[in-house]
C-alpha cells in the first residue's frame, strides 16, 4: 500500500504473528496486542481494551499505535534484499542410537513415538523403492503465510524410514507428498487428515480393508499414514505449536491419519479412484482435509425388512460442519444392504441423501461457520450461497452445495453392517503408478 | 537483523542453525541425562528437513510526522469482533484527537482474502492502516 500500517493482533497469537512478519520479510513489523480473545466481547468491554495497555509491552495501547505509525523508521526497517535461509547441518551424529532418538525427539522433528532412526544406508533402501532420482523436487508446501518450502526425493525418504515404511510403500508416500498437502495443518480448530488408496498396490504391499481396516492392524496402513503426519512436521513450516501450529485441543487423528485401502472386490460399487476418473488398474492416492470421524450405529426401521441405511447415515449429516463436506465409509455389508433399499449406484445414494437431508434457512444462516465462511461468498454473489442466504427462515437447505460433496468408501470386515462419517473435504487424487 | 534472530522469528529451532552441528553430535545433545556409553554403536543420521524459501525482505512504508489531520484506515479483516473493537478505536480518535480522519472498511472475503481494490483506496486515499483483528 505504501502507507504505514499496523496490525492488532490478540496476545495469544504474538510469537505466531512476529514469525509471519519475518517470514513475510518485515522482521521489524511493529504490531500492537490487545488481551485474548476479543469475540465475544461487549462494546463496553472494548471500550476498556482500547483505552487499556497492550498487554505485551505494557503500554497505552493507542500511544503504541500512534508511535507505530509515526516513530521514523531505523536502518533494520529499511533493509531490503533476498536473505537465504540455512537449517543447519544435513546430518547428525554420530551418536547412539539412543541419543539421536532424543535428539530427534528434543527438536520437534517426531511424533513422540521411537522412530526408525534414518542412516544413510536405511535411506538408500527406501530410494531402491521408486524410480526417481534422490534430488528430485517432489512438491512444495506452505506458501501462505509461512512461504512455500520444497522438497526433494530424498528429504521425504528420511520421512518415511522414520516412520518405519517398507521401501515398498515408498511410492505411496511420494505421491503424498508431491500433492503439497502435507499432514498437520496449523488451524485453531485441529485438523486432520484422510487418504484413499485404490489399484493393485493395496494388495501388493498387504494393505489391511477386512477386520479393523481403520485400525493398527497392518504395517503399511500404520506407517504410510505415520509419515504422512512426519512429512507434516518436517517438510515444510512444520507444525511448531505456538508458532505454526494453533490447534487448540489437537486432534488424536493426526498420530497417523486416516489410511482407508478401499475394498474394491467386496464392494458392489464403483471404486472411489474410478469415479475420479483413473482406471481400475491404475494405483492411487486421494486426500481429504477435515475434522473428524465419527461412528454410525445400526439404522432406522427397526424391525423392517430392508433396514434404512439411508435415513440413518441422512440423520448424521446435519451434525457435520458444513465447512466440510462429507465421506462416508462403508463396510461391506452396509454397502450391500443399500443396494437391497435400491441403490445400486454411488450416485443414486448421493442424490437420495442431498436432496433428503436438510436444514431450515435460519439454521444455516445461524451457523457459525456459514457466516464467518460462507456469508462472504453469498455477499459476493457465489451461488447457491447467494441465494440460500436470502432464503426464507422455513426454506429447507440442503446440507451441502451439490450432491457429489457426498463422497463413499468401502472398507471393513463384514462382521457387523457398520459406517462411519467423515467431515471431510475431497482435495485431489494422486497417480501412485507415477512415483514407481 | 542478526541472523540468529531472524531464525529464530522464522520458527526454527536455534539448534538446527548453521554452525550448531556440535549440537547434534557428542554424547549430550543438550540433555544432561542423555550421556552415551563408551561401548554403544554411533550411527548418522540424515536430517528429515525440507528446504524452506529465502526470505525477501522490504523496507517498511515512510512513518508519518503526527497522526493530526490524516486519515486512518481502520481494516477489518472479518473475524469475529474485529468490527466492534474498530468502533472503538475510531470512537477513541473521536474523542482524543478529533482531526484524525477515520474511514472504516471491511476487507473483501474471508479473513485470509486478498483485497487489492481496498488496498488501492488507501493508498490513494489514505494517510495510515489500522487493521484488525487476527484472531
Amino acid at each position: 500500500m505504501g502507507v504505514p500500517s499496523v496490525p492488532i493482533i490478540t496476545e495469544a497469537y504474538m510469537d505466531l504473528a512476529r514469525s509471519v512478519a519475518a517470514e513475510r520479510g518485515m522482521p521489524t513489523l511493529r504490531i500492537v496486542f490487545t488481551p485474548h480473545p476479543i469475540w465475544g466481547k461487549t462494546p463496553a468491554q472494548l471500550h476498556v481494551i482500547v483505552d487499556g495497555p497492550d498487554p505485551v509491552t505494557g503500554k497505552a495501547m493507542m500511544k503504541e499505535i500512534s508511535d507505530a505509525l509515526t516513530t521514523p523508521l531505523s536502518p533494520e526497517d529499511q533493509e531490503p534484499g533476498l536473505q537465504p535461509v540455512s537449517l543447519g547441518p544435513p546430518v547428525f551424529g554420530p551418536n547412539t542410537s539412543d541419543d539421536l532418538q532424543k535428539y530427534f525427539m528434543n527438536n520437534g522433528m517426531t511424533d513422540y513415538l521411537l522412530i526408525d532412526i534414518p542412516t544413510e544406508e536405511k535411506v538408500a533402501a527406501m530410494l531402491k523403492g521408486t524410480s526417481h532420482h534422490p534430488d528430485e523436487e517432489v512438491g512444495k508446501t506452505g506458501g501462505g503465510a509461512n512461504g512455500a518450502w520444497h522438497y526433494t526425493v530424498k528429504q521425504v525418504a528420511v520421512n518415511a524410514v522414520m516412520a518405519g515404511c517398507d521401501p515398498e510403500y515408498f511410492p505411496v508416500i511420494l505421491a503424498i507428498a508431491s500433492s503439497g498437502r502435507l499432514a498437520l495443518e496449523g488451524s485453531t480448530t485441529s485438523f486432520c487428515n484422510t487418504m484413499i488408496v485404490n489399484g493393485p498396490i493395496r494388495d501388493k504391499l498387504n494393505m489391511n480393508y477386512g477386520i479393523g481396516a481403520l485400525g493398527p492392524f497392518a504395517q503399511p496402513n500404520a506407517t504410510i499414514g505415520r509419515a504422512w503426519t512426519l512429512m507434516g512436521k518436517n517438510l515444510g513450516p512444520g507444525a511448531i505449536p505456538g508458532q505454526t501450529y494453533w490447534g487448540s485441543q489437537g486432534n488424536n487423528l493426526n498420530y497417523n491419519n486416516v489410511v482407508i485401502a478401499e475394498d474394491e472386490k467386496s464392494s458392489p460399487w464403483t471404486p472411489f479412484h474410478v469415479q475420479k476418473g483413473f482406471k481400475p488398474e491404475e494405483n492411487v492416492v486421494s486426500l481429504f482435509s477435515g475434522w473428524d470421524v465419527r461412528q454410525g450405529h445400526g439404522a432406522k426401521g427397526a424391525g423392517a425388512l430392508i433396514p434404512k441405511f439411508d435415513e440413518q447415515i441422512g440423520s448424521m449429516f446435519p451434525t457435520l460442519a458444513r465447512m466440510f463436506n462429507c465421506l462416508a465409509i462403508l463396510d461391506p455389508l452396509t454397502a450391500k444392504l443399500l443396494v437391497d433399499q435400491g441403490y445400486d449406484t454411488k450416485e443414486k445414494l448421493q442424490d437420495w441423501l442431498w436432496k433428503n437431508t436438510t436444514v431450515t434457512a435460519k439454521e444455516y444462516r445461524e451457523s457459525f461457520l456459514a457466516h464467518v465462511w460462507l456469508y462472504p461468498r453469498a455477499l459476493a454473489g457465489e451461488q447457491p450461497y447467494a441465494t440460500w442466504w436470502k432464503a426464507s427462515d422455513d426454506t429447507p437447505i440442503p446440507c451441502w452445495p451439490k450432491a457429489d460433496d457426498i463422497a463413499f468408501v468401502v472398507a471393513g470386515g463384514q462382521t457387523n453392517a457398520m459406517f462411519q462419517i467423515g467431515n471431510f473435504n475431497y482435495i485431489g487424487s494422486v497417480s501412485i503408478d507415477k512415483w514407481m | 537483523m542478526n541472523r540468529r534472530k531472524l531464525l529464530s522469528l522464522l520458527g526454527m529451532s536455534p539448534v538446527l542453525l548453521t554452525g550448531s552441528r556440535a549440537a547434534a553430535e557428542g554424547g549430550h545433545n543438550g540433555d544432561p541425562k542423555a550421556r552415551s556409553t563408551g561401548s554403544a554403536p554411533k550411527f548418522t543420521a540424515l536430517s528429515p528437513k525440507g528446504t524452506p524459501p529465502p526470505v525477501m525482505r522490504y523496507s517498511m512504508a515512510p512513518s508519518l510526522s503526527t497522526l493530526e489531520g490524516k486519515t486512518i484506515y481502520l481494516v477489518d479483516t472479518g473475524f469475529f469482533g474485529a468490527d466492534l473493537l474498530l468502533q472503538q478505536v475510531a470512537d477513541w480518535y473521536q474523542r482524543n484527537m478529533p482531526s484524525v480522519k477515520t474511514v472504516l472498511r471491511k476487507k473483501a472475503g474471508t479473513y485470509p482474502t486478498d483485497d487489492p481494490k481496498l488496498w488501492a483506496d488507501i493508498k490513494a486515499n489514505g494517510n495510515a492502516t489500522i487493521m484488525a483483528i487476527g484472531h
